[in-house]
């Protein structure tokens, strides 16, 4: 086991999971002296009643009276401080989020212009610049995949500069998640597919990027084995209530690895894609996963390969040999990519140039490559990246990511020591 | 009770380090004004600030560097001119016009956009004698980020370039994630900048 030099590890997020998990928010809000709660959600979610399940669910112990359902696809620091301002308006005391990342972030982002007053979210922007305990925060995902209700960062984005920026805090932390499978019910086949991918993705960077830790690897090996078994399942089965609350809980836990490690170039590369093109978080990291395992290959590939063995099982993992792990981790993940575009029609995206919105038009036009390129120098998951990735690094990946080639792995930049977690 | 019986103590052990800090901190303060007027790639990095910018990198607590009691009784130009380490801190600037100018180690009057400061002394010294990367560093939580995050991996980048400037490539590669290969970074450049930077940042 690798035990680094120093690492620091904190989840203290109170979790609740189960089939009947909403019923006990009344009384949980309760004991935190909250009584006059903010729900904040999209437009999304009140359309597929979802609110209405919280609300039969909490019944009339909990009055659910404030909501504000105007949080879209990519927050911004704006929408935060209407938020903050709407709370203030109401005299409310706590926040609910219902919804995927975007609605967690915002909630986490409205909290702290809440709680420590001001005007505007943009105050409080870097690293531990929140130093004091906020209002209660209560969190139910409605996809599995971000891991958003158990990390200390809130990912906001800021629309005149076009990037997203990172709020980091153990104060950020929400103080409850529930996790309920009839929240991710009627989440669709391709939403399913990439949300859940998203989580495979933080577990795996979380466990071979630079900020590992034993702790944190074992949520993330947990995490990989859940998803793993669970996803195409219920990717065919959307009935499957097990299956989903399985992947709920594999979000979770990758949510706890990765929050406690950072994440690296696939994050890094998926922000910014993101941020200038507005491809689903998801969708970016299911793509990237294997080409953010191939370019670190060179650094950390041993580690990598222990990869393998929660994600293909004991057998596979003993049947090859040490030196191939890495490449049959990559080769799985990215069957697995193709498995999914299988079950959901091809509606699960493998390539970048495999992106369409909803006219059919290309999401990410390949003139834009060396624009996201240089964008990649602006976003905090490149410290954590073990391999140092410059904007023509970036640009490798992204070509053969867009074309759908595997990395071409002797074009990498190398010549850095042993990586030192 | 007197207070005034109860004076503040300040730290002053470890001086080897502090003095070593310090000067550490000045070199990469001056160099870095130098390499944004010798250094395209530096010069576009630091485009990236916004004008009228001012950095920080500073060692926590601020005022225990020895010094700093007799610094107050010397000319102001002395501090001002860096000539004297008046804490261990070092400030940059981007003016108007977009020049790299280093301001030194007091912070009296100046607003500063950008903290980033070592925990102590110790969690300096690992990084400035290249016994962690900077990356390493900011994994091991060494360092604290007072502002825009975005500006401080500008910083980051143009750090990681002075340092391949300023040292030998056996302690350059302790420092930087990965050390360039001629393809990226000409020996040319890198060693005619080498000189330019040492003599300019020593001389004036």
């Amino acid at each position: 086991m690798l035990l680094p030099g120093f690492y620091d590890f904190c989840c203290r997020v109170r979790i609740v999971s189960g089939q009947n998990a909403l019923e006990k928010i009344p009384a949980m809000l309760k004991k935190m002296k909250a009584h006059t709660p903010l729900v904040v959600t999209d437009k999304g979610v009140v359309g597929a009643g979802l609110v209405d399940v919280v609300r039969d669910a909490v019944g009339k112990e909990l009055e659910i009276v404030n909501v504000f359902d105007n949080v879209p696809v990519d927050s911004d620091y704006k929408i935060v401080d209407e938020v903050a301002k709407i709370y203030r308006q109401k005299n409310c005391d706590s926040i609910i989020a219902i919804g995927g990342g975007s609605v967690i972030d915002t909630a986490k982002g409205a909290n702290i212009v809440a709680s420590l007053g001001g005007e505007t979210l943009l105050d409080y922007e870097g690293f531990s610049a929140v130093k004091r305990k906020l209002n209660p925060l209560v969190v139910i995902p409605t996809t599995a995949g971000t891991g958003s209700e158990m990390t200390l960062v809130a990912v906001i984005a800021d629309p005149d500069r076009k990037i997203k920026m990172l709020f980091v805090s153990y104060f950020i932390l929400p103080d409850l998640a529930v996790l309920d499978p009839r929240m991710t019910k009627t989440l669709p086949d391709f939403l399913t597919a990439s949300t859940a991918m998203d989580a495979m993705t933080h577990a795996c960077e979380a466990y071979y990027c630079l900020e590992k830790n034993p702790l944190s690897d074992s949520f993330a090996m947990r995490a990989i084995k859940i998803i793993s078994e669970n996803l195409l399942k219920v990717v065919k089965n959307p009935a499957d209530m097990e299956g989903r609350l399985a992947l709920a809980n594999a979000s979770t836990m990758a949510g706890v690895a990765f929050s406690n490690s950072m994440v690296g170039l696939v994050h890094n590369l998926g922000h910014t894609i993101g941020a200038i093109c507005h491809v689903p978080h998801g969708t970016a990291m299911s793509i990237l996963l294997p080409y953010g395992m191939e370019y670190n290959m060179h650094r950390c590939g041993e580690i990598i390969g222990e990869i393998l063995l929660p994600l293909a099982g004991p057998e596979v993992y003993a049947q090859t040999n040490k030196k191939e792990r890495p490449e049959k981790v990559v080769e799985l993940i990215r069957k697995m990519n193709n498995d999914l575009y299988e079950a959901t029609g091809g509606r699960h995206s493998r390539y970048l140039n495999e992106i369409t919105d909803k006219n059919g038009a290309q999401v990410v036009p390949e003139s834009l490559l060396p624009v996201i390129a240089q964008a990649t120098m602006q976003d905090g998951a490149r410290m954590a990246n073990p391999e140092e990735c410059l904007p023509a690094d970036a640009m490798l990946v992204l070509e053969h990511a867009w074309q759908g080639k595997p990395l071409d792995r002797s074009k990498v930049n190398k010549g850095g020591t042993k990586v030192k977690y | 009770m007197n207070i005034n019986k109860y004076p503040e103590i300040h730290p002053g052990k470890k001086l080897f380090k502090r003095v070593y800090v310090a000067i550490m901190l000045w070199t990469v303060g001056k160099a870095i004004q130098v390499a944004a007027k010798v250094d395209k790639e530096v010069k576009e990095e630091l485009a990236k600030l916004p004008d009228n910018f001012t950095l920080r990198m500073m060692v926590a607590p601020e005022k225990a560097f020895p010094l700093f009691f007799y610094a107050k009784t010397l000319p102001a130009f002395v501090v001002d001119k860096g000539l004297l380490f008046y804490g261990i801190q070092m400030i940059l600037h981007k003016d108007k016009e977009g020049k790299i100018k280093y301001l030194g180690a007091d912070p009296k009057g100046k607003k500063i956009d950008l903290n980033i400061v070592f925990k102590n002394i110790e969690a300096a010294w690992m990084v400035l004698s290249f016994q962690e990367s900077t990356a390493t560093a900011y994994m091991h939580d060494r360092f604290v980020v007072e502002g825009d995050l975005v500006h401080s991996l500008t910083f980051v980048r143009v750090l990681d370039i002075v340092e391949i400037f300023l040292l030998p490539k056996i302690i350059a590669k302790l420092a930087v994630k990965r050390y360039p290969k001629w393809a990226e970074m000409s020996p040319l450049r890198k060693f005619v900048k080498r000189v330019v930077i040492y003599i300019r940042a020593y001389t004036f």
